[in-house]
């Protein structure tokens, strides 16, 4: 599904991201995990077209197709998502049209039919349950005055609504209490299906209890040290970033 | 000064119209007052951004009574509660106070003269700007609204001033409003017209101790008008006043709220322009907390497209007797064009020492991380700039109690920002 190669990237004429290789198939779900600045949020906003990154070498093809071909927006209706560390407030925007808005872009773009506010209505009232979303946060503006839990709740709605082939959640766990997160985390496995893939990054194992990963991949300094299965987030846990870090270093770059 | 020479025979024009009868020594002393005055220049400091020379130009034909259809300007929740003015004259086949409250008196201040004995004391001590003073002069006619005492007003009540300008004309608007003590109102002010004018409405409000009154004020005047406006408002022990001035037509305009707080009571000034072209919007305001204890909020939004400009000007004054004053205000302004300028200036002048004051003032494009927030949900760059726009504005209009209003307001301001492809975001 997605296949990034020796991607470099820089913000400001400064290198973040160092020469990056990862395959995810449909069906998978991967773990980013690393220190702070290592560059793995980087990572995400290079894939969702982030205009202050400059992709400076490399090529991600996503279903066999060039990504950086496409404007933010095409990488959204092509069905890459990605949930902000810091989702934006919008004043004025009610959450219930902008995510009808949204919803009825993609339907355009996919030749689905579009769904007008009643139709709508009923089809949001079984997505807020799913992340267990109070009703009056449809009726507010987007992301206004939400706290950083419900900000988290708003995008993992998005995500129901939009329902994308590749999720990159950055760092889904900030802000969250223990059962909001856990409430989320199973709103995103029961989205995950045999056609869609998740990309997790994530600062803190927690979330990969509750978001079993098959692959864990550290990046640091703007490259993936290490690839491992799931248990590698049980040893990040324990022992924290610093031992990957020096059995790169010994090991010389992979 | 050439341009104030020129200007000169405007004001000598309109104080050549006869003197009303009604209010003889108020209007005297007005005139006096307005003895030797001349029209502001840019080199006025409060007009330096405002540059009155085209409205010298304005002739001053007389404002006539003339006939209007309305149907456009009505609102289902208010068709029983509206009082209607047409070039400065009452217009009594167009106006409709079947359904306003027992109790509530609102008419049109020809009728019941006798009713008005605070016109004109508002504000006393007060600066008063010349046209103000013109108004005063020579205004035919207005509305006057007074709520008894402890009465909440269910029904919101609808002031429209229409002017139909045949031939270049000036109007002024009048209005009076006496809220009793612990009295509530809601009130819709709307400001509409056809041709070249110039209209100086003068609002003058007195809210008396407890009593509340929410005020939404619209302007939508022609493309080639002048809109010349003073408020003033005096709100007594623990009163509140809360107003929301729109502001959408116009070549010129400007809007001077001038508001005085006693103990304990609260303001909202919130206000949003939507400009283009060569219009120009200005907002002068002023509140005074004279007491402790009093609130005020103030949100000023503007957003300017083509060769336009937004001018605000901010004044808070907190008396020296003013403790616990909590003033916040906050002037946030979009620029949608190379061309398109904003003059913002906050004015603290603090003199209590136990107050909490805050102030801001943003000029900017839209930010990009917002941009990029809904585009990374596939909106493309255009839909997202014009629902970005549309929320800038639209933040605004989100409180309106008047539901049709709301609505209205909405889809005139998506229209204005080129949203109205996105649907109904209302």
């Amino acid at each position: 599904m997605l296949s990034i190669k020796n991607l470099t990237a820089s913000i400001n004429g400064t290198p973040v991201l160092k020469g990056i290789n990862l395959e995810i198939k449909a069906g998978e779900i991967h773990a980013i995990m690393g220190p702070n600045g290592s560059g793995k949020s980087t990572l995400g906003k290079v894939l969702a077209g982030h205009p202050s990154y400059e992709v400076t070498g490399g090529e991600v093809l996503f279903e066999g197709k060039n990504l950086f071909d496409l404007e933010p927006d095409a990488r959204a209706r092509a069905g890459i998502f990605m949930g902000f560390q810091h989702p934006i407030e919008v004043p004025g925007v009610s959450n219930a049209s902008f995510l009808r808005l949204a919803y009825n872009k993609k339907a355009e773009a996919e030749g689905r039919e579009e769904l007008d506010p009643l139709e709508f209505d009923d089809f949001i009232h079984e997505k807020i349950k799913l992340v267990a979303m109070k009703e009056e946060f449809l009726d507010r503006s987007l992301n206004e005055g939400f706290s950083g839990g419900e900000k988290k709740r708003n995008e993992i709605l998005q995500m129901a609504v939009l329902e994308p082939k590749l999720a990159i959640l950055d760092e889904l766990d900030s802000g969250l209490d223990i059962d909001a997160l856990r409430v989320l985390g199973e709103a995103v496995n029961n989205l995950q299906q045999p056609d869609r893939a998740l990309l997790i990054i994530t600062h803190f194992p927690r979330i990969l209890e509750t978001i079993q990963p098959q692959f864990v991949h550290v990046l640091s300094g703007g490259r993936i040290l290490k690839s491992a299965g799931k248990e590698l987030a049980l040893e990040l846990e324990d022992r924290g970033y610093d031992w990957v870090l020096e059995e790169a270093a010994a090991g010389g770059a992979r | 000064m050439t341009s104030a020479v020129v200007g000169s025979n405007l004001l000598g024009d309109l104080l050549s119209r006869p003197r009303p009868a009604e209010w003889a020594s108020l209007r005297e002393a007005a005139e006096r007052r307005l003895a030797g005055r001349e029209l502001p220049t840019t080199s006025d400091e409060d007009w330096k951004y405002t540059d009155l020379k085209a409205l010298a130009e304005l002739s001053s034909g007389p404002a006539l009574k003339a006939a209007v259809d309305i149907s456009s300007y009505l609102l289902p929740e208010m068709v029983g509660t509206r009082q209607v003015f047409v070039n400065g004259h009452h217009a009594p086949h167009a106006s409709c106070s079947s359904a306003v409250p027992a109790g509530v008196r609102f008419f049109p201040m020809s009728t019941a003269s006798e009713a008005c004995h605070a016109l004109g004391t508002v504000g006393e001590g007060a600066a008063r700007d010349l046209f103000e003073e013109l108004n005063t002069a020579r205004f035919v006619d207005g509305a006057v609204i007074l709520v008894p005492k402890n009465l909440k007003v269910a029904l919101p009540l609808h002031l429209l001033f229409i002017t139909k300008a045949e031939a270049p004309t000036v109007v002024f608007p009048r209005v009076l409003i006496v809220l009793e003590r612990g009295a509530e109102l809601e009130l819709v002010e709307e400001h509409h017209g056809e041709g070249a004018y110039l209209s100086c409405p003068v609002v003058e409000i007195r809210v008396a101790e407890g009593a509340i009154l929410h005020h939404e004020r619209v302007q939508r005047e022609d493309p080639e008008a002048f809109h010349l406006g003073t408020l003033k408002a005096e709100v007594a022990k623990g009163g509140q006043y809360h107003s929301r001035t729109l502001t959408f037509g116009a070549r010129l305009s400007r809007q001077q709220p001038w508001v005085r707080l006693a103990e304990g009571a609260g303001t909202t000034l919130d206000g949003l322009a939507l400009l283009d072209g060569h219009q120009v919007a200005d907002t002068h305001s002023f509140i005074l907390h004279a007491e402790p204890h009093g609130t005020s909020h103030q949100l000023h939004k503007c957003i300017v497209d083509g060769r336009a400009r937004a001018i605000f000007n901010g004044q808070i004054r907190v008396a020296p007797y003013a403790q616990g004053t909590d003033a916040k205000q906050q002037s946030r302004n979009l620029l949608l064009s190379e061309s398109a300028r904003v003059d913002t200036k906050p004015q603290l002048e603090i003199d209590a020492d136990d107050v909490k004051c805050s102030h801001g003032a943003t000029v900017g494009a839209l930010d990009p991380e917002e941009l990029f927030y809904l585009q990374s949900r596939g909106l493309n760059a255009d839909d997202a700039r014009n629902l970005l726009t549309y929320g800038f504005a639209a933040d605004v209009l989100t409180h309106i109690p008047v539901a049709s209003l709301r609505r209205t307001l909405r889809h005139l301001v998506m229209a204005r920002t080129q949203a109205d492809s996105l649907g109904d975001l209302s």
